[in-house]
C-alpha cells in the first residue's frame, strides 16, 4: 500500500506544549518562573530532561542538581518509557489549550513505581526492544534481524533529532507486509483503560478468518464481552472511525516504536 | 511462582496438552531457560500469576541464585526482545506464548540486546 505521507507528517508533527514547575522542596532562594516547551508527542521525557534541568539547575540546592529526573502531573508519577503523547492522553484526555503543568523532581527517584529509564543510552535500548517485540509480531522478526546496527541507529537518531526523512528512510521497511503478503502477520497494539498506566497486549490479526481487512468496528466487537462493550477508541488526541482498517492504522499511526497505543472507552452494558 | 510438580508429572505423562489444575487454571506456565554463564535453576517449569512483572521474575530468580547485589538478570522473550521491567506476564503470555507455555531466557549480560 502506498504510504500516506501527509498522515505521518501529521502525526509526526503533534506536539504539547508543557509547562515544567519545580519541586518546591528543592528550590533555594527565590521561586523561579515555570519553564515552558513545546514537545513532540513521539518524544519521552528523559529526552527532554537536559533543557529543564539546564533551566531549573541554579534554583535548586547543590546536592539535587545532578540527581536522576522524574515527573509527576498531580501527584501520578510518569513513566519515562511511555511516549509523551500516551501519557498526556491518558492523564489529560479533556480537549484544552492550556499547557500541561507537570513537576520536574531531581531527588526521591520513586524506585518502587517508577522504572528507571532515565537515561538516552536505557531509553534506546528499551526503544529497540519495542521494535523488536513489535517486528516479531508483524513480521516473525525477519525485518529487524535483517537490518544492521547503523539502520537501528538511524531510527533512533531520526527520533532523538526530530529528522522525519531520516527516520522514515529506515521506518518504512519495518512499515511494509513481508515479501508477498498483503498484511502483517498481527498488528502490534497496546491498549489502555481510563488513566491506569497498565496496558493490554493481546494477538491481533490485520485479516479476518474470511480473509477481509478488519476494521475497528471488527475489533470493538473482539475486546467486546457480554458485560462490557468497547465503544471507542482514541490515539494521538484523535477520536478514530470505527470504519478506519487496523492494517492502515498500524502502517500509518504507530508511534516510533512501531505500536498503536489505543485508549479504550468502555461501557457496561 | 509456585511449584508445579503436578503440571509437570502430568506434562510428562500426557506429552503436550497439560490441563491445569483447578487452582492454577489462571496462572501463566513460564519456562525459565538459562543462557550464558549464568548458574541454571533446575525445575525449569513455573507457574506464575498473569498479573506479576518481568521486574518481579527477575528478583525471584536473583534470589534464587543468590546472586550478588550488583550483578543484574537480563530476560528475553523467545530469544528475541528484552520486555520492560513493568510490563506484565499475561500481556507476554497472549501474544508470545507457544503451546500454553511462554518461554523466557535468563542471564546476566545483555544477549540479544
Amino acid at each position: 500500500m502506498a504510504h500516506d505521507r501527509e498522515v505521518l507528517r501529521m502525526i509526526w508533527e503533534g506536539q504539547i506544549g508543557i509547562c515544567f514547575q519545580a519541586d518546591s522542596e528543592e528550590i533555594v532562594g527565590i521561586r523561579p518562573e515555570p519553564f515552558y516547551l513545546m514537545v513532540s508527542r513521539l518524544s519521552y521525557l528523559p529526552l527532554v530532561t537536559d533543557k529543564v534541568r539546564k533551566y531549573f539547575t541554579r534554583y535548586i540546592a547543590a546536592e539535587h542538581q545532578d540527581g536522576a529526573a522524574w515527573f509527576d502531573f498531580n501527584g501520578t508519577p510518569l513513566r519515562l518509557h511511555y511516549p509523551i503523547g500516551v501519557l498526556y492522553d491518558l492523564l489529560h484526555p479533556d480537549e484544552d489549550s492550556t499547557p500541561w503543568s507537570i513537576t520536574i523532581h531531581f531527588s526521591k527517584f520513586p524506585e518502587e513505581k517508577l522504572v528507571k529509564l532515565n537515561t538516552k543510552e536505557l531509553l534506546e535500548s528499551h526503544y529497540l526492544s519495542c521494535l523488536k517485540e513489535a517486528d516479531v509480531l508483524k513480521h516473525r522478526g525477519l525485518v529487524i534481524s535483517a537490518m544492521q546496527k547503523k539502520d537501528h541507529n538511524q531510527l533512533w537518531l531520526g527520533l532523538i533529532n526530530d529528522k522525519f526523512d531520516q527516520f522514515w528512510a529506515v521506518n518504512r521497511r519495518l512499515m511494509e507486509p513481508y515479501s508477498d503478503q498483503e498484511s502483517f502477520k498481527n498488528i502490534p497494539i497496546r491498549f489502555y483503560y481510563d488513566d491506569d498506566f497498565t496496558y493490554m497486549q493481546k494477538l491481533i490479526t490485520p485479516l479476518s478468518q474470511s480473509g477481509q481487512k478488519k476494521n475497528l468496528a471488527d475489533l470493538m466487537a473482539e475486546l467486546s464481552t457480554p458485560v462490557r462493550k468497547a465503544v471507542g477508541f482514541r490515539t494521538h488526541g484523535i477520536e478514530l472511525h470505527e470504519e478506519t482498517q487496523l492494517q492502515w492504522m498500524s502502517e500509518h499511526l504507530s508511534y516510533p516504536d512501531n505500536f498503536l497505543h489505543l485508549s479504550v472507552d468502555y461501557k457496561n452494558e | 511462582m509456585t511449584d508445579t510438580e503436578e503440571a509437570q508429572a502430568t506434562a510428562s505423562t500426557s506429552t503436550t496438552t497439560t490441563t491445569p489444575t483447578e487452582k492454577d487454571a489462571a496462572k501463566i506456565c513460564v519456562l525459565l531457560n538459562a543462557t550464558g554463564n549464568v548458574p541454571i535453576i533446575k525445575k525449569r517449569t513455573w507457574t506464575v500469576d498473569p498479573n506479576k512483572t518481568v521486574s518481579w521474575i527477575q528478583k525471584f530468580i536473583h534470589k534464587f541464585l543468590k546472586l550478588d547485589a550488583n550483578e543484574q538478570i537480563f530476560l528475553y522473550v523467545n530469544q528475541t526482545f528484552a520486555p520492560a521491567p513493568d510490563q506484565i506476564i499475561k500481556n507476554l503470555y497472549e501474544c508470545h506464548g507457544t503451546n500454553g507455555k511462554l518461554v523466557l531466557y535468563y542471564c546476566k549480560n545483555q544477549a540479544w540486546g
